[in-house]
């Protein structure tokens, strides 16, 4: 019973801290830009401060919010896609073929997930002006992948090792390649791990600031988390709280449908990632 | 790297020698691996060696031509530096409390949906909602949530001042920052050690229940030991991951009132001061600060790095 | 790869016949790699948040047959926007075709080369007599003129007029830091200055110290061996306003994270006396127009009590040296188009446009005759026109110096918190700090 009791409350808390700081950003985001000047403390918008829908209207209205929606939106697609596809047949290799240079990946990889970002921006940044891609979407695109690749590796190494590959070795007697039998028979049960691993990438590649902010200079190609660091409203002297605050429920939905429809993946797939024996 | 020859797939006519396959199958796996490690290295291990070069010069990217060769002149500025040392010590601390609260909360949040059984749905998608949320999100609400104008805090906590300013002193704006990592990436503490738990067999449990051990002796005795494994890679990711923190020191107090990290620190040099000799050779005691801490963690507590390769 | 056929106009036909030249002579891909390959090139102008508006139709009037003027924002923070556009400048990007700079980063961007120097003829007219002093020093640099001015900025004291009376401050004369604190306290109101880390509190150091007689650094075109003079008498009393100020009663509880917009909102409280307060002169309008909204004026009589006085003396009976800001409109050293953004630079900042800016925007001219022109006269009280003619006239800039950004770091690094100021310790160990960091030897 006190058990049942200790769970209970422990649900609530559990419940009250993840949503509390959500509703508050929801709430602010109500809230009238003068209310906010003037300064208006405590939670809810009460009576004459509340907005409306207006901050939405008007911050869809701003043209760098719809790019940088758009750019983040496309960059972290298109980093996802190309990262897990190479994740997919890196993990494959792991994951069932004997070949040398194994610990060799399986290291670098785990060194790439604890490389400190900031360290790489400033040569990075020096390279991409030289070739012409700074401020571009391949620009970002292409650190996104090295830094999700680790990550869809580990994740998909996880599942594909709970994958039959007796089907495979059946393929293979029957005369297929082990090309043939990775692309007929082990791609297709493999898809629900590629898809885990597609949406940790995403979550990372649309959460990116550092890269965001340092390798971007106009909203040719500045992401959404960017862009709210940099967001001005009607008047430069005061940071737009509400209307920010709409701009960053905005930008968060995209996350909450994630992880509405797929709760259960993500959850499966970051508790096979990193931990495993 | 891959060297492979040109592959001869073994295409199954008749019989295929064991070491035709062999290498046919190291060849493969070379060629599946190769692209990946390529995009790796080409963001990581490239830009790591430009930055040691760049390092021994003082190079101002608003003044190329005046480039002049320093050789460990840029080391020595840094290391005896007092800023230098000031944001290596605070962002130790923001490493340490962060972790430490985290794997406390993140311990008991991970008891809780290992045990519930109603709404487990329901509890799992609103954990996952501070994991997938975008940092700067993060980082403006709790930002706004402790203004003395616009936030809720002042009102809620008993025993501050209405007026009281978060970010004007430093205790409390490290506060504010920390409350904000905190709050994102105690999730995915949680989510790693629920992993853990569910590796701990309930037989054990039971069998210490049996044998009389209260609830603190199952917890210390049988739980933790059983899931160390767990604990020790979760921390080892989340410390490294805190000692990077930069994107809720930015939007949060911008580095001011004394709560830069180093990370700050060097992207201020490399990327608004255009230092990229000095910003460079910030960039590597940063990378070797991460090695260091990577490799005291591992040897301290020795993390199974296997696990955390997957070689399972 | 076709060549960008250009509309011919009337006039520009040889310049447009040139650039098109130029341009199939250059590099191919950047001529089209902006608007459609038949239209005529579009130069890109980058400009910082305030008056976006007005610029924008600026840019549609100044639009000819043979370019369109397109505009990119840029973040709000003046340090945010010299990142910005240096870091494009350091790429050699020909896109950036007109920006809007803040003054104090002239001297940089000339000094590395990044802006087209103005031709004999422009360079006469940008900075002609009827440019006000303060704003016409800001654009020139090594004996040559950079950029022209567009609009002028600067700070004066605006405060309630009943606060005042009730601590019995005359203001009809000059008066000190000293006092509007004292009388702030006194009466229960506050005083609202910009004291977070960033550029606008070097502007009020700067201010302090020149009214004190002083200069942060002289000798400013040596560079990195400039003269650093901030550890001297007037640094110390700049210090000394600043820390009767964090230690009174009528600082406001922001103070160490305060800008310009924190401040606004104590002018008009709902309960209390209002507030002296440092700032733009954005602020007329702002009030104008939020009268009857929460955080503004009650009603018109309220908006009356709005006063305004010329900027506080650090030491009574010795001028005070308002601070100068504004924009200036600089062309990138290497546009394709320099000459048509010449043309455009100039027409975006001429009589007619400076008082498009003040009348729509707030945004007050950099020359003198526009502050005549009726639309403007109509807008604002006479009184206050003339203050802000004055006060850009005899204003004091901040360090014209290449290596600004470096000393602005420099002096926020040593004189934030606010609280933390000591006038016996804080004006020498910025000295030190500043020496150590322009010679590379401290981290900044």
């Amino acid at each position: 019973m006190l058990r049942r009791l200790g769970t209970a409350v422990g649900c609530l808390l559990i419940l009250v801290w993840c949503l509390l700081p959500v509703a508050w950003i929801i709430s602010l985001s109500f809230k009238t830009q003068e209310s906010i000047t003037v300064g208006n403390p405590g939670f809810l918008p009460s009576e004459g401060t509340n907005a409306g829908w207006q901050n939405y209207i008007d911050v869809w209205d701003n043209e760098q919010f719809r790019r940088a929606i758009l750019n983040s939106v496309g960059i972290a697609l298109i980093a996802t896609v190309a990262s897990v596809i190479l994740g997919t047949l890196a993990a494959y290799a792991i994951a069932r073929l004997e070949f040398r240079g194994k610990k060799f990946v399986l290291t670098t990889a785990l060194a790439i997930a604890m490389f400190p970002v900031v360290s790489l921006v400033g040569p990075l940044f020096d390279m991409w002006r030289t070739l012409g891609l700074y401020d571009t979407w391949p620009g970002l695109i292409i650190p996104y992948m090295s830094f999700t690749l680790p990550l869809a590796i580990w994740t998909l190494t996880a599942f594909f090792r709970e994958i039959p590959w007796e089907l495979e070795q059946a393929a293979q007697v029957d005369g297929a390649t082990s090309w043939q039998a990775f692309r007929k028979i082990i791609v297709p049960l493999a898809a629900p791990g590629v898809f885990t691993a597609a949406i940790l990438t995403f979550f990372f590649a649309w959460n990116d600031f550092v890269f965001g902010i340092s390798l971007t200079s106009t909203e040719n190609a500045r992401p959404i988390p960017a862009a709210l660091s940099f967001f001005v409203g009607a008047d430069p002297f005061n940071r737009p709280a509400s209307l920010l605050a709409a701009g960053a429920v905005i930008a968060t939905i995209p996350i909450i449908v994630i992880v509405l429809v797929f709760q259960r993946k993500i959850v499966a797939g970051l508790t096979s990632g990193a931990v495993k024996g | 790297m891959s060297t492979a020859t040109v592959e001869r797939p073994a295409r199954g006519k008749g019989k295929v020698r064991a070491s035709d396959r062999a290498r046919a199958e190291n060849s493969l796996g070379q060629k599946l691996v190769a692209p990946a490690i390529f995009v790796m290295l080409l963001v990581t291990a490239f830009p790591m060696l430009r930055a040691i070069y760049l390092s021994v010069f003082n190079y101002t990217l608003t003044a190329p031509d005046d480039r002049e060769f320093v050789g460990l002149g840029n080391y020595i500025t840094a290391l005896t530096d007092p800023l230098f040392w000031r944001d290596t010590g605070v962002t130790v601390l923001y490493m340490l409390v962060t972790v430490s609260v985290e794997l406390v909360i993140g311990f008991v949040f991970a008891m809780v949906m290992h045990r519930v059984i109603f709404a487990r749905g329901v509890i799992r998608t609103s954990i996952l909602i501070p994991y997938g949320i975008i940092t700067v999100v993060s980082g403006f609400a709790w930002q706004f949530a402790f203004s003395y104008q616009n936030g809720f805090v002042n009102g809620w906590l008993p025993g501050i001042s209405e007026q009281f300013n978060w970010f004007g002193e430093t205790t409390p704006a490290v506060i504010a920052i920390m409350v904000s990592e905190i709050w994102k990436t105690t999730p995915f503490m949680s989510l790693l050690l629920l992993a853990g738990l569910a590796q701990v067999s309930e037989d054990m449990i039971e069998a210490a229940k049996v044998d009389g051990a209260s609830w603190t002796q199952r917890l210390f005795k049988v739980i933790l030991p059983n899931m160390q494994a767990a604990i020790m890679v979760a921390v080892l990711f989340r410390a490294l991951d805190a000692y990077r923190i930069f994107d809720n020191i930015f939007v949060m107090t911008n580095g001011a009132s004394g709560t830069e990290s180093i990370s700050f620190l060097t992207y201020r040099q490399t990327i608004e001061q255009f230092q990229l000799g000095m910003g460079s050779a910030l960039s590597v005691l940063l990378f070797l600060s991460v090695l260091l801490i990577a490799w005291l963690i591992v040897k301290l507590f020795r993390v199974d790095l296997a696990a955390a390769r997957q070689e399972g | 790869m076709k060549q960008p056929s250009i509309r011919p106009g009337r006039t520009r036909r040889s310049i447009a016949a040139l650039a098109s030249l130029a341009c199939t002579a250059g590099l191919l891909t950047s001529c089209s790699a902006f608007g459609d390959d038949s239209g005529p090139p579009t130069l890109n102008w980058y400009v910082n948040p305030d008056g976006v508006e007005t610029l924008t139709k600026l840019a549609k009037q100044c639009s000819t047959d043979d370019y369109d003027i397109e505009i990119q924002l840029l973040p709000s923070g003046a340090t945010d926007q010299r990142t910005q556009l240096a870091r494009r400048l350091a790429a050699k990007d020909s896109s950036t075709d007109l920006m809007s700079l803040d003054p104090v980063f002239v001297a940089e961007f000339a000094n590395a080369g990044w802006l087209e120097k103005l031709p004999d003829e422009a360079a006469t007219t940008a900075v002609d007599e009827d440019v006000l002093t303060g704003a016409a020093e800001t654009v020139k640099w090594d004996d040559a003129v950079y950029a022209f001015p567009q609009w002028a900025n600067t700070q004066v004291l605006w405060y309630r007029k009943s606060l005042a009376e009730k601590a019995g401050l005359d203001m009809t004369k000059p008066v000190t830091w000293s006092q509007i604190i004292e009388a702030a306290e006194k009466a229960g109101g506050t005083v609202g200055v910009q004291a977070n880390k960033y550029e606008a509190y070097v502007v009020w150091i700067n201010a302090l110290i020149q009214g004190a007689g002083g200069d942060i650094i002289s000798d400013n075109e040596a560079g990195k061996d400039a003269k650093i003079d901030i550890d001297s008498d007037a640094g110390k009393k700049a210090a000394e306003v600043i820390k009767q100020l964090a230690d009174s009663d009528a600082k406001q509880p922001d103070l160490s994270t305060s800008n310009e917009g924190t401040s606004l909102g104590a002018m008009f409280p709902a309960e209390g006396p209002g507030e002296f307060m440092t700032n733009w002169t954005f602020v007329y309008k702002n009030y104008e127009g939020v009268v009857g909204a929460p955080g503004g004026p009650a009603d018109k009589a309220a908006f009356g009590d709005l006063g305004y006085a010329r900027y506080p003396q650090t030491v009574a009976g010795e001028d005070s040296k308002p601070p100068i800001g504004g924009i200036d409109i600089g062309v990138g050293a290497y546009s394709e188009h320099p000459d048509f953004a010449m043309a455009a630079a100039e027409c975006v900042t001429n009589t007619q446009a400076q008082v498009a800016l003040a009348v729509e925007s707030g945004l007050m001219p950099a020359r003198g005759s526009a502050y005549e022109d009726p639309a403007l006269t109509k807008a604002y009280p006479a009184d206050l026109l003339k203050l802000f003619r004055e006060s850009v006239d005899t204003g004091g800039p901040r360090p014209k110096s290449a290596y600004y950004a470096t000393i602005s770091a420099a002096i926020q690094s040593e004189w934030h918190s606010p609280f933390d100021v000591d006038p016996d310790s804080t004006p020498g160990d910025s000295a030190d700090f500043l020496s150590d960091v322009l010679n590379g030897k401290a981290l900044l």
